[in-house]
């Protein structure tokens, strides 16, 4: 089978599954086939501390995943760092080129050989809204990257982690949570209006003037934004909207 | 609401078929530095904008505002996959009645937050709609791979033609989307909205 096949024959079954097993025990073969050895599947947040529709599977060597949790590489993992600062696929060569690494950060890259990993490839993973992920494949110490495979991983990657995406909305779902698109509150034009202008600094009394309202009515409609997102501030306000593409970066600049 | 433009109906919708150039001018022209032809300075226009090709309109409720719109083209005819970029598929590109290629899906310039994602909200339905009124299983089309994951997380069921490949610079990929009368389900369950959103009268009358 060449490559595109197997890619091709791995992404029909993702599209089939149905827990996050199978898509484990999928992803472990595929990655074989195309010269790795471990393979990660996260989305970039505290394990321990957030609940609910996370992506959390992988298959590394036990003593780099107890070095991790051990030391909380979790929270500053260079690897993570760098898809913030790239759309495209990299390989771990190439962070030092996307980041300016800490010390800590390069301890984490000498840890990691030492735990016997060799070299690595990431794809990020960022959907409006969510928070960032990626899907890492790696080899053991003495092992080079397939450059070969990079073009296959890449969609490996990326489907396999749409497929975990899925899973997981669907377990939250049965939960008794709806799925994710309707349960996000809505804010009515004119908080929309008001949250927008306070995020550029302004104070309810200029907003009322830029609005045509009354002071009263603004300090209102601020109240029951926050009340739609349960929220207590204005800025978990802008930063809850801004985190769910209610309102865009663009809306705050202009 | 969504419209349904073909060549029959096409000349009702002049105005708005203007503006959607217009707008496609500064979305791939002026923002993403698309290489692509420019009419007159300010209208994007290929070779595929031809009598073949079937607009979906986001439009707003007097029909004066382009909120955003989406090019479809029938596979059996020239389109930009089959033409351009075939070399993306591995296995030949897919042709036939019930398969149609998705192109220039885009949201106007000055949408905003809620607004533009209501607008991708509504092409996104009326794209199934669509599918499920002219008999549509497939949609194919191009993208940038790193887009790739905000088009599965809206929901569609997503195959690969081939690998990614390096173009002039960025990173693209052909994909094969499969429609399902499940896909509409699932669209409206998570848009939160039961309602259909092509324009039926308009649909009568493009046929």
């Amino acid at each position: 089978m060449s490559l595109v096949q197997n890619v091709q024959e791995f992404v029909r079954e993702a599209n089939r599954i149905s827990d996050i097993k199978e898509l484990q025990v999928l992803l472990e073969g595929t990655v074989r086939e195309l010269g790795f050895d471990y393979f990660a599947l996260v989305h970039h947040v505290n394990i321990y501390q957030t609940r609910g529709e996370v992506v959390y599977l992988f298959d590394f060597p036990p003593a780099w995943t107890e070095l991790v949790d051990r030391k909380g590489y979790f929270t500053d993992d260079p690897v993570h760092v760098a898809c913030q600062k790239s759309a495209t696929p990299f390989t771990w060569a190439d962070v030092p080129r996307l980041i300016t690494l800490t010390t800590r950060q390069e301890e984490m890259l000498q840890a990691a050989k030492t735990a016997g990993l060799g070299g690595g490839f990431t794809v990020p993973i960022h959907v409006p809204g969510e928070y960032t992920g990626s899907c890492t494949f790696s080899t053991r110490f003495g092992r080079e990257v397939p450059l070969a495979s990079l073009p296959a991983a890449h969609y490996v990657g990326s489907f396999a982690f749409e497929a975990a995406r899925r899973v997981v909305q669907r377990m939250a779902a049965k939960k008794g949570g709806r799925l994710k698109g309707a349960a996000r509150p809505k804010l009515t034009r004119r908080q929309f209006d008001c949250v927008v202008l306070a995020g550029r600094g302004k104070s309810d009394k200029d907003i009322a003037q830029i609005l045509g309202i009354a002071d009263q009515t603004v300090h209102q409609h601020m109240e029951d934004a926050k009340r739609r997102y349960d929220v207590a501030t204005r800025m978990q306000l802008i930063v809850r909207a801004l985190f769910d593409s209610q309102l865009a970066f663009a809306d705050l600049m202009n | 609401m969504v419209d349904v433009v073909t060549a029959n109906n096409r000349h009702k919708f002049s105005g708005m078929v203007d503006a959607m150039h217009t707008d496609r001018k500064r979305i791939f022209v002026d923002s993403l530095k698309w290489d692509i032809p420019v009419v007159d300075g300010k209208f994007e226009i290929d070779q595929f904008d031809n009598a073949d090709a079937v607009y979906l309109l986001a439009l707003d409720a007097k029909k004066e505002t382009h909120l955003g719109s989406v090019r479809l083209l029938p596979s059996t005819k020239p389109h930009l996959l089959g033409d351009v970029f075939p070399m993306l598929c591995d296995q030949g590109v897919p042709r036939g009645e019930d398969i149609w290629e998705i192109t220039r899906l885009c949201t106007a310039p000055h949408l905003r937050g809620r607004e533009a994602w209501l607008a991708r909200s509504y092409l996104a339905v009326g794209m199934v709609e669509f599918a499920l009124l002219y008999g549509i299983n497939k949609y194919t089309c191009v993208a940038e791979t790193s887009w790739l994951s905000s088009i599965m997380a809206v929901g569609w069921e997503c195959e690969p033609l081939g690998l990614p490949q390096e173009l002039n610079g960025e990173t693209v990929g052909a994909l094969v989307i499969n429609i399902t009368p499940a896909t509409l389900q699932l669209f409206r369950m998570k848009m939160g909205w039961r309602h259909p959103v092509l324009e039926l009268d308009a649909i009568a009358k493009a046929a």
